[in-house]
């Protein structure tokens, strides 16, 4: 009886964990042949830094308006910057005239269908949105 | 549409260009739909700045006819640019900025900063000609973009010898992913643009070839890059009207001789390190530059800038430091000629370090206020990063108080 207790104590403190920092992860599109990433190779790609994925496709990362949550804690947990800097970084990119940023959509239900129909897409979702249309490259740790 | 063609085609050739992609451009806004691929893009900085001498006048580079003295002002730093941008598919993108800044002739009459067509034919590979930013030293086309760096102004020590901003010609840059991070080289070749004041004349430098490149490597926070440039002069120095009007000097025929600029050509050399990780950035840069003309000097600058932010807020230090070498005494024919060109040679010295520190401090989105103090402690013969030089009465010294407001939209 008091080791069911346990158990279920340790099953409901785990789920309130997992709701807390709902881990973040990095998705592609499924048939685009891409099996995992390093922290440094989703940075470059993210940052328009390289824009082909290693079999030639081109890359076409997408991002989370500003003011979605996520978009905070994805650059926070990859680079460890505040979304100050990052739009400076893209404002150096745009107004210098070398590349525009990544499109920035609503919801990451929306990054799912957008990865999906891009051969090349690549976006960050929560680990429990990635379903079957995406794989999963890189998990994002604290 | 056709006769509007026919009458820029009967223009001078970059001209004509720049005005096809601007008419381009505002034809692609009319047809855009929103939400398509036309876009519509701004910054700006109002800025105020004073120093604590009337002595000479600061300015943020050469390129501006008139600086800051121990009286407030906004035209030091204040600046608008917008940006169009036309994709027009994956491949094919255009894109043109006007701006607006104090510059050579003492007015903020916006100009056309770039225009140009880009092409990619491959994700990692773009070519771009037309009107374009010159990137010769590390962050030097993104100079007016308060916005995207850290203090108020990029550092003058390493900046303010730099008045070339633009070429009308081509580059081309390639990206290769090496080990986990990436290289990236890129080269230019064009003709230079613009005026550079001197006194109340202008020395223009326009049609001058220019031609340089860059190779950097960047992992994860850290960059490091490599850079050259020349540039061939096509004009003289405005050297006989500016001693006429200021010295009532007739500029005698072997100095002008000694200091021609025409056709000669300068080189700059450059190295920046760059570590930007989490709240800390770090940025080191080093540069050379080898005069081909007598008249001005060879000179030696850097800067280390630290940051360190702390939730809304990265206070900042830096040092920089700027020198130009001795250049040996002109011994020609006549005394007069000698004083002259002594005198001349003697307006392109440069030597002084500064200390500065600042905050900048990110207030909302898109929008971040700076303040900054800068130590000038330089020789009362550090004459050419000034205007307006009192030499009798300058010694080398004073501070710099700036504040502004830099917003991106």
């Amino acid at each position: 009886m008091r080791r069911l207790f346990f158990r279920i104590a340790l099953i409901v403190l785990t789920g309130l964990a997992g709701v807390a920092h709902a881990e973040l992860v990095v998705v592609v599109n499924a048939r685009s042949g891409v099996a995992a990433m390093t922290r440094n190779e989703v940075i470059n790609v993210f940052f328009g830094r390289n824009r082909q994925f290693f079999n030639g496709i081109e890359a076409m990362p997408v991002d989370l308006d500003d003011a979605h949550p996520k978009r905070a804690q994805f650059y926070k947990m990859l680079v460890g910057k505040d979304l100050s800097e990052i739009n400076a970084y893209w404002s150096r990119q745009v107004f210098t005239g070398r590349m525009q940023a990544p499109p920035r959509l609503a919801s990451t239900e929306e990054v799912i269908k957008w990865v999906a129909a891009n051969p090349g897409g690549i976006g960050f979702v929560e680990l429990s949105r990635a379903d079957a249309r995406v794989r999963v490259v890189y998990e994002l740790k604290r | 549409m056709s006769g509007l063609g026919n009458r820029i085609c009967r223009r001078g050739g970059w001209q004509r260009l720049v005005l096809l992609l601007s008419s381009g451009l505002f034809c692609a806004a009319a047809l855009a739909a929103p939400g398509d691929s036309f876009t519509l893009q701004g910054f700006g900085t109002l800025g105020a700045v004073r120093t604590t001498s009337d002595h000479v006048e600061f300015v943020r580079d050469l390129s501006q006819a008139r600086g800051a003295t121990d009286a407030w002002t906004g035209k030091t730093d204040s600046a608008l640019g917008l940006q169009a941008n036309w994709q027009v598919n994956p491949q094919w993108q255009a894109v043109a900025q006007v701006l607006s800044r104090y510059r050579f002739d003492r007015t903020f009459h916006p100009e056309l900063a770039w225009a140009f067509v880009k092409f990619e034919p491959s994700p990692n590979l773009s070519l771009r000609a037309g009107r374009l930013g010159t990137e010769f030293f590390m962050l030097a086309d993104s100079r007016w973009v308060g916005y995207s760096f850290l203090t108020v102004r990029p550092p003058g020590d390493y900046f303010w010898h730099l008045p070339f901003y633009s070429i009308h010609g081509a580059d081309a840059s390639l990206a290769v992913p090496l080990g986990e991070g990436v290289m990236r080289g890129k080269v230019f070749y064009g003709q230079s643009r613009g005026n550079i004041p001197l006194a109340d004349e202008q020395w223009d430098i326009r049609r001058s070839p220019m031609i340089g490149g860059y190779l950097e490597y960047q992992l994860g926070g850290l960059q490091l890059r490599g850079s050259y440039a020349n540039i061939r002069f096509r004009n003289d120095l405005p050297l006989a009207p500016v001693l006429a009007k200021e010295n009532n000097i007739a500029l005698p025929a072997a100095a002008a001789q000694y200091l021609k600029t025409r056709d000669t050509r300068t080189h700059y050399y450059s190295l920046g390190l760059v570590y930007d990780k989490g709240p800390f950035q770090a940025q080191l840069m080093l540069n050379h530059i080898d005069q081909g003309t007598r008249a001005l000097s060879d000179s030696n600058a850097g800067y280390l800038l630290l940051g360190y932010r702390i939730g809304k807020v990265t206070p900042f230090v830096g040092y920089s430091r700027v020198r130009s070498s001795e250049r040996p005494k002109p011994s020609l024919g006549d005394p007069l000629s000698n004083l002259v060109a002594a005198y001349v040679i003697e307006d392109s010295h440069s030597d002084q370090k500064t200390i500065f520190a600042g905050a900048r401090w990110d207030v909302a989105r898109n929008v971040a206020l700076k303040a900054q103090w800068d130590g000038i402690r330089g020789d009362s013969s550090s004459l050419f990063p000034y205007r307006r030089d009192d030499r009798a009465r300058w010694d080398g010294r004073m501070d710099v108080f700036s504040v502004s407001l830099d917003f991106v939209f």
